[in-house]
């Protein structure tokens, strides 16, 4: 199956042409890191230790949009690369992680989107609040680190 | 200035540090991390204000708020990025310094963008006083980012050359 989709004719056109993979790469780069700076802001800020002066509700109102759509750009995007070497993406057990991490990392991305106005409406952020924006810090880097291990230890990417 | 380049980088390949990112399993993709995670509170930032200068997007808070908001983690995020570089840089030093894109990223693109975005960064107080941005600040975020995708685009390049 995957390599059905590898040998596809548009994806074929798409993996052998060096220009094109290559602005694909740019664009997934750039959202990829677009999305990650954007939702660390938040989770920085509701921890406390960036943007002290602004309500965590407005900062997350004003950057979780812009976060969101970086996002959709950079699974698009990342989906072209995938595909073009789908038969040896797929089974690569380093790019399971990699994926399962990005999958964990939405789901508490979503819940600091969704805690920002009730925490901002506290006296005090608490601190069950700050542990979750820690996580959700984290498992980004833990993403980028799954990410970086690929072509290390796996030779693909 | 060439040969004292190139002596340069040969002596970082040697250091320590250079080594152990070039020969362990996991010192390379860690050092990768670092500038990877750099880049996207840099990145982050960045195109969080130039956005807003555009005027793309929710206008909650406007530019001049933002830059202040975003400005002590930008330089951090920068810091890092930084940190990350240069280790990289010095594991195959000599290699880099051959590198045309790398050339033009190093040398030209990034030198460029990055005096732009301090013009940006300290202009955003004037501009995004209102919510309403004047048509130079729409200009100039927008050119920010055009100039942060030809630094990805030439650091994409980098293992084609």
């Amino acid at each position: 199956m995957w390599e059905a989709l590898e040998q596809s004719g548009w994806v074929k056109t798409f993996g052998s042409t060096g220009w094109m993979y290559a602005s694909v790469s740019v664009i997934h780069y750039l959202t990829m890191f677009w999305f990650i700076g954007s939702i660390a802001v938040v989770d920085l800020r509701v921890m406390g230790v960036a943007a002290r002066k602004r309500n965590v509700a407005e900062l997350a109102d004003q950057i979780f949009p812009w976060a969101w759509t970086g996002m959709a750009l950079a699974i698009v995007s990342g989906f072209f690369m995938f595909a073009a070497d789908a038969g040896d993406w797929a089974p690569d057990p380093v790019f399971h992680v990699k994926l399962l991490m990005i999958a964990i990392s939405i789901v508490f991305a979503i819940i600091v989107q969704r805690g920002a106005p009730t925490w901002a409406a506290a006296p005090e952020i608490p601190s069950y609040a700050k542990i979750i924006a820690l996580i959700s810090l984290l498992l980004w880097i833990g993403t980028i680190l799954s990410a970086s291990e690929i072509p290390a230890l796996e030779g693909l990417g | 200035m060439h040969e004292l380049l190139v002596s340069f980088a040969k002596w970082l390949e040697g250091t320590p540090w250079a080594v152990g990112v070039r020969t362990s399993l996991w010192a390379y993709p860690f050092t990768q991390l670092i500038h990877f995670t750099g880049l996207s509170i840099w990145i982050g930032t960045n195109l969080a204000l130039d956005l807003r200068l555009i005027g793309v997007g929710k206008q909650r808070e406007t530019a001049a708020q933002l830059a202040d908001d975003l400005f002590a983690w930008n330089w951090i995020g920068f810091c890092i990025v930084l940190l990350g570089g240069f280790l990289l840089f010095s594991s195959t030093a000599t290699t880099f310094l051959v590198n045309v894109a790398f050339q033009w990223k190093l040398g030209v693109l990034v030198p460029l963008a990055l005096v732009w975005h301090i013009i940006v960064q300290r202009k955003a107080r004037a501009w995004g006083q209102t919510s309403d941005t004047p048509i130079i600040a729409k200009f100039s975020g927008l050119t920010e980012i055009l100039l942060w995708i030809s630094v990805i685009t030439a650091a994409v390049e980098i293992p084609n050359h």
